[in-house]
């Protein structure tokens, strides 16, 4: 079905093919490794010690060093807009190509501008910053219009600058106030210092100096020669010349970030390459040999043996079996159909099918589609996402997984128009055009109609069940955990409905016999696997107990009807107030648009997000409850998560 | 007029708009508290992944639908009230309301704790964030359960 068939390789080779050999099979890309290195008693020769570990560290040094590029870059490349990357997308580089085209960058030389020129940049800012709190120390100095030079050249004459705080400024004044040989003068203030200079005869600078160290007195060095003014300019015109050559750095990374393409590309390169040697930890090896264990898809065999006899000529030996049903190691792929890939995401989240397993994408997908319509239900949202996907899907460029999500979407966007049909809506009462149901006031119409659908999906996932059975070749089970169910659930579904319909009155006790007996082979049956009595006993009730869930899940249907009742009444809610808003003449008229817009779209996010969310519940709870197992592996395929482009 | 006369003749408004008001209030109380406690996990995410806005905001706004519950249901019972309509009619309208009351006010608050720790995911393992989306999506059951109750009980009986 939709697993693809897997084939289980060995494979030996040479140890110098290796490298040449890891090369070609990441072009060939669908191959998944095995880790050999528990299994060492296949070959008691092998080594235990890690491969490439030296050429890993350098390559991881590597890719630091063109990361650090890339983010220093990013920063002058030419930005686009939010917009416009979308619609360019990612680009696509084909396997073959991408060697020589991360080669046609000269990264030594790129890296050595980069790192060079943002070194140069880290050391100015530091300058610059010195020099910037050298100015805010040499702002209260300003006023004084005396060089330095002439100040510390007077022979007789002792200078002491420095400040004091404000409250011990009358104090300083009183104490040199007595004293002849010195005067003091202030030169400016801020809000808690006062900045003086003291001039003294040289034999009292001792003296003047305790005097005015005892009142708080802080000395500043005033460390140049000419006026403050002239220190000042001088200090701005370092700074600006730093600013400069600043710039000048800036625009030779600037000049070179058009190589940006080529490193984000060579970034994901080197990602591949790393991919490569850490591969090659899942082998075995002895000095000379190597061997090699793996599955890739059945068809591809043919093709797999062509490229490595190709490649090794007669130096190998392969072994190709196919893998096994029921091995729980062989890896998953999935492989749907266009129409049911879109779906391929949700099976994921829940959990990959085992091996031997079935695919439940195709299963449940029609289902989904049908809850989706059903739960949103208006035409004129259903024709708005289909516009907007349509859109999408045609003009930009999307990587695979945003592809498939907005797939997604177009699909259930006709999903969406069908069921407005069905209510009859279209942006809530927008238009009216007749309706088949009318979900406003036929709700109870709609509730059973939710139910029935819910009961025919439930009986379909438990028929699935069946059906493994079935191919399992157990008959049996098939009768036990299909066949008894629908006898229980049917019979008694149309034992509750002889109740209320007068025409199945005939087969009320027909009815009431099938869903006995079918009771009976639960409790009976229910417990087979269990080896004691009273296991058995006991499983049987507790089987027959979850009689109960199924009632439960009934019930839970009954939210594709709430959902769509309730965006149902948002958006007459909404329109509503806008026809309130329109009786208010012209201001009212663009305020209603203005509220139509917004609350309509907040509706139909609200609806589209709720109908996603509440469509997976029923898909894994009520629906994937009944048959669905999964925990398979995730096959592996042989290149790494790329970041900047597509790899083809 | 005694008590007992006002009571019969304003009771039936009164009990009615008494409905109404607590379909709005205790749902939209809920929803608030619940996107409230999802929104304050979700900026603590923000400040060290602002790409993450996009993914958080679904999250937030899961608890936000019991408030349009009870709005919806506010909307409907609204139509139906009239100054001289009957007590009885009153008190049925008034109880119909109840459910979403209830279980919208309660339902929205653990839903947002389940949102909040769903945020926890979206921290750190951005691939797995659906699954919270999906867990938060279980409270909800019982709104909508309350949501339909509440909405047979309005339009099924006239009177």
């Amino acid at each position: 079905m939709a697993i693809v068939k897997m084939s289980k390789f060995s494979l030996f080779i040479m140890e110098e093919d290796k490298e040449r050999l890891l090369e070609i099979l990441q072009k060939f890309k669908y191959i998944h490794f095995v880790n050999l290195q528990d299994q060492q008693t296949f070959m008691p020769a092998a080594t235990a010690e890690t491969y490439g570990e030296e050429t890993l560290t350098k390559l991881e040094e590597e890719i630091q060093k063109v990361s650090f590029s890339i983010q220093v870059l990013s920063k002058f490349a030419a930005k686009q807009t939010g917009l416009q990357r979308f619609k360019e997308g990612t680009e696509t580089v084909d396997i073959d190509d991408l060697a020589k085209k991360a080669a046609d960058v000269d990264f030594p030389k790129v890296y050595k501008i980069i790192r060079e020129n943002v070194d140069k940049k880290e050391r100015i800012d530091g300058e610059i910053n010195q020099l910037t709190e050298q100015m805010t120390e040499l702002e209260p100095w300003l006023p004084l219009d005396m060089s330095m030079e002439s100040m510390t050249s007077w022979k007789n004459c002792a200078v002491l600058t420095g400040s004091v705080p404000k409250r011990f400024l009358s104090k300083v004044e009183q104490d040199l106030a007595d004293d002849a040989l010195s005067s003091c003068r202030v030169i400016s203030e801020d809000d808690r210092y006062v900045y003086i200079i003291a001039m003294t005869h040289q034999t009292e600078a001792g003296r003047i100096q305790e005097i005015l160290l005892r009142n708080g007195f802080t000395n500043i060095d005033l460390k140049f020669s000419g006026t403050p003014e002239e220190e000042m300019s001088s200090l701005t015109e370092r700074i600006q010349n730093l600013q400069d050559e600043r710039r000048k750095a800036d625009i030779k990374i600037k000049e070179i970030s058009r190589v940006l393409p080529g490193l984000e590309l060579l970034y994901d390169y080197l990602f591949l390459i790393k991919t490569r040697v850490l591969a090659a930890n899942n082998f075995l090896r002895t000095n000379r040999l190597n061997m090699i264990a793996g599955y890739l898809p059945l068809e591809l065999t043919g093709k797999f043996s062509q490229v490595i006899s190709k490649e090794l000529g007669e130096h190998y030996y392969l072994n190709i079996t196919e893998a096994r049903e029921n091995d729980p190691e062989v890896p998953v792929l999935l492989n749907n159909s266009k129409y049911f890939q879109p779906f391929e995401s949700i099976t994921k989240m829940y959990a990959l099918p085992k091996y031997g397993e079935i695919d439940p994408t195709p299963l449940f997908s029609v289902f989904y589609w049908l809850f989706f319509g059903m739960m949103v239900g208006d035409a004129g949202y259903g024709l708005l996402l289909l516009i907007i996907c349509y859109i999408i899907l045609k003009v930009f460029n999307l990587s695979e997984k945003q592809r498939n999500f907005i797939q997604l979407f177009y699909f259930m966007s006709f999903s969406i128009i069908l069921w407005g049909i069905v209510y009859g809506s279209f942006f809530g009462d927008l238009l009216s055009f007749p309706s088949f149901i009318t979900p406003t006031e036929e709700y109870s119409l709609l509730l059973v109609l939710s139910m029935s659908i819910g009961v025919i999906h439930i009986f379909f996932a438990l028929g699935i069940q069946g059906y493994m059975d079935l191919k399992k070749g157990n008959m049996f089970d098939a009768i036990c955990n299909t066949g008894f169910w629908y006898m229980a659930l049917g019979g008694g579904i149309f034992y509750l409905l002889s109740f209320f319909i007068p025409v199945l009155h005939t087969g009320k006790n027909i009815s009431l016999a099938i869903m006995l007996a079918g009771m009976a082979g639960i409790l009976v049956t229910g417990g087979r696997n269990s080896k004691s009595a009273g296991g058995k006993i006991a499983g049987g009730l507790y089987r027959l107990y979850g009689i109960s869930g199924y009632v439960g899940d009934f019930v839970s249907y009954s939210r594709l009807m709430a959902l769509g009742l309730a965006s149902a009444f948002i958006a007459q809610a909404i329109n509503l107030m806008v026809a309130m808003l329109s009786g208010l003449g012209f201001i009212g008229i663009i305020l209603g648009i203005a509220v139509f817009i917004a609350g309509q779209g907040f509706n139909i996010f609200l609806s589209l997000l709720s109908s996603y969310v509440h469509n997976l519940r029923l898909t894994y709870v009520e629906f994937f409850g009944k048959f669905y197992e999964g925990g398979g592996k995730a096959f592996q395929v042989f290149r790494s998560q790329s970041k900047y482009i597509n790899i083809k | 007029m005694n008590f007992a006369g006002i009571f019969t003749e304003y009771g039936g408004i009164f009990f009615g708009s008494l409905g109404v008001a607590l379909a709005v209030l205790m749902s939209g109380i809920g929803s608030a508290k619940g996107l409230g406690l999802v929104g304050e996990a979700a900026a603590g995410l923000i400040i060290e992944e602002p790409e993450k806005f996009g993914k958080s905001l679904i999250l937030q706004l899961i608890p936000g639908t019991q408030g349009l519950y009870g709005f919806v249901i506010g909307l409907l019972a609204i139509n139906q009230l009239s100054v001289s309509m009957a007590l009885s009619q009153g008190v049925y309208i008034f109880v119909s309301c109840l459910p979403i009351a209830f279980v919208g006010w309660k339902s929205a608050i653990f839903q947002g704790r389940v949102a909040a720790a769903g945020i926890t995911i979206l921290a750190k393992n951005e691939e797995q964030t659906t699954k919270g989306i999906v867990f938060a999506v279980m409270v909800e059951t019982y709104a909508l359960l309350a949501f339909v109750i509440s909405l047979i009980l309005l339009t099924s009986l006239s009177f």
